[in-house]
């Protein structure tokens, strides 16, 4: 009875702890601007008012940018889930010479430090010239994802049993119908999981979006959120409601796929 | 057996373009935006790749001259000794609360134990930037909430203090930070590994009489051992590269106290504009990293021979 009463309290001061940043985040974006800045801070939400919000979507950029956040990411999403699903229909349902070797490759691509690629990437995008470019910006995003994105698909194809595939081609189904009509509804799941793990890859970024968009109109929102912090000083209010905005879909979409993204993570060591 | 044989069949028949034609989009994607990026990694730091490559697209052959540049330079040990250091203690940080929380979230009730879920993933799924922004504000010199926090404590009036103006304190800033959003996903995965030792093992040990610091140690650490190694060199990958969350708060600075091995490379290319240096930096810490996590890499390749 002690015991689980002390459990239950090491618990709380965790969970305060460690949800008090968002909390904190969530309640300064409502705050009026005069409790914001004010040297006894309010731990309640007691004036709530939404001028924050508006003040952010007014700063100059922030539509636009968030337009190209919109763009970039949509494009990513949908790029990166098509060539990842014929890649990973490729590696568990044909047998081919330098399948093995691919998996292997994707595997090490995965475990390449991100950061380490960032001058050779910008030296390669300037010689394309695809440099300030959202086309530029796509390609490296796609390539980032694609490692995680064949290997969990391709843990979610191994599920599918092969007699259905098989069932349908006795049937008479060719090998797009049967992409279409039997895998893509089975393989769903996965197919959401790795878009959301794109989406929030893309929309996260800052390190590629603030080295390759050099100019402000081709910012995506991390890099304008900096750009707003190092330029403005003092409006925290517009600042944490924009940071708010921007951190909402993510957080609705992560929660819905947590479960994935661990198995994902964790599938190159527990074999998959 | 008569499927098996048609299976057999059907695999030997298919040495047809196919499976190369679905591959196709994806090795070129990986070999020109990550393949080929790599290897010209080690190209460009072999070059005197300055501002003026840039404009003209031509260099020299350096050789060796970026490195030892690179070896020579003064800031080498300190920046070396920073990463590893700043390093390590990310990943014990991270390490020690994870299994804590992982062994409470076990004991816990159902209730307790979704809030404390609820709470990991909503510190997870925080963007970086997002995070690193409200850090600046929480922790921000006037009217940042920590400080009010330990001035309350008694700690005396630090509702002024820049905690970007040492290098200890700026190290501390981006600490809490990093550990606040790499607890999560350590403590859920260990959870999830926890979860699946068999209830019947306890059991077994509880009726021979078994307490519970021999249950740890003969049960839960030896299953959990894999889970464990695997969370531990994420942690030291995520943890080694470290970049938005420095270069935010603090740009490497006071005085480049704060600057690591990433931020190094990102400055000596393109504040200093001198790439051939950058890479060779760049190259130095993959190589290190690679070292660092040699045993598991050598794991992975290994198991690519049952795929």
């Amino acid at each position: 009875m002690i015991r689980r009463f002390g459990r239950n309290a090491i618990a709380t001061v965790f969970c305060l702890v460690w949800i008090f940043p968002v909390y904190w985040m969530v309640l300064t974006a409502f705050k009026p601007t005069g409790k914001i800045l004010q040297p006894t801070p309010e731990f309640l939400p007691v004036d709530v008012t939404l001028d924050n919000f508006a003040g952010a979507l007014a700063k100059p950029g922030f539509l636009q940018d968030l337009l190209n956040s919109v763009v970039v990411v949509f494009a990513v999403v949908v790029l990166s889930t098509v060539v990842a699903f014929l890649a990973a229909t490729a590696l568990t349902r044909l047998e081919f010479f330098g399948r093995r070797s691919f998996l292997v490759g994707v595997l090490v691509l995965q475990m390449v430090p991100v950061p380490a690629l960032v001058i050779p990437l910008f030296l390669s995008l300037k010689s394309a010239h695809l440099l300030d470019t959202l086309p530029g910006l796509v390609l490296t995003y796609v390539a980032l994802v694609l490692p995680f994105t064949i290997w969990t698909l391709r843990g979610f194809l191994h599920g599918i049993p092969v007699e259905l595939e098989e069932a349908a081609m006795l049937d008479g189904a060719t090998r797009g119908r049967i992409m279409r009509s039997v895998l893509l509804p089975l393989v769903l799941p996965g197919l959401i999981a790795t878009s959301v793990f794109a989406f929030i890859t893309a929309w996260n970024d800052f390190l590629f979006a603030y080295v390759i968009m050099k100019d402000s109109s081709g910012y995506t929102l991390p890099v304008w959120l900096v750009s707003f912090s190092t330029s403005t000083g003092t409006d925290y209010g517009g600042l944490i409601a924009a940071s708010t905005l921007f951190a909402l879909p993510v957080v609705v979409f992560f929660a819905l796929v947590q479960r994935h993204l661990v198995e994902g993570m964790t599938a190159g060591a527990v074999k998959g | 057996m008569l499927l098996e044989k048609a299976r057999a069949r059907e695999r030997t028949r298919r040495r047809s373009p196919l499976p190369y034609g679905l591959l196709m989009p994806a090795a070129a994607l990986l070999g020109l935006v990550l393949g080929y990026p790599l290897v010209r990694l080690v190209v460009i730091s072999l070059q005197d790749y300055g501002l003026r490559s840039l404009f003209t697209g031509k260099t020299g052959f350096a050789g060796g001259d970026n490195y030892a540049a690179v070896l020579a330079d003064p800031q080498l040990l300190p920046v070396l000794a920073r990463t590893i250091g700043f390093c390590a203690a990310l990943v014990a940080g991270t390490l020690v609360i994870a299994s804590g929380v992982a062994l409470l979230l076990q004991r816990l009730g159902r209730r307790m134990r979704t809030a404390v879920t609820l709470c990991l993933i909503a510190a997870w799924a925080l963007p970086n930037v997002a995070s690193t922004l409200v850090w600046q504000w929480l922790f921000q010199p006037g009217y940042g909430v920590v400080n009010w926090l330990l001035t309350r404590l008694g700690l005396g009036d630090l509702t002024q203090h820049d905690w970007t103006t040492s290098p200890a304190s700026a190290f501390t800033l981006v600490w809490l930070l990093v550990v606040w959003q790499s607890v999560p996903f350590a403590a859920l995965t260990l959870h999830a590994g926890l979860s699946q030792i068999p209830r019947s093992y306890y059991e077994a040990a509880a009726l021979d009489g078994a307490g519970p610091w021999r249950v740890h140690r003969t049960i839960t650490v030896p299953f959990l051992q894999p889970i464990l190694g695997l969370v531990t060199i994420l942690s030291v990958i995520w943890d080694f590269t470290v970049f938005n969350q420095i270069w935010i708060l603090t740009q490497g600075g006071p005085d480049g106290g704060t600057t690591t091995l990433g931020i190094w490379t990102f400055t000596r290319a393109f504040s200093r504009n001198d790439f051939g240096q950058g890479a060779a930096i760049a190259v130095v810490s993959v190589a290190l990293l690679v070292g660092l996590t040699a045993v598991y890499v050598r794991r992975l390749v290994r198991s690519g021979e049952d795929l």
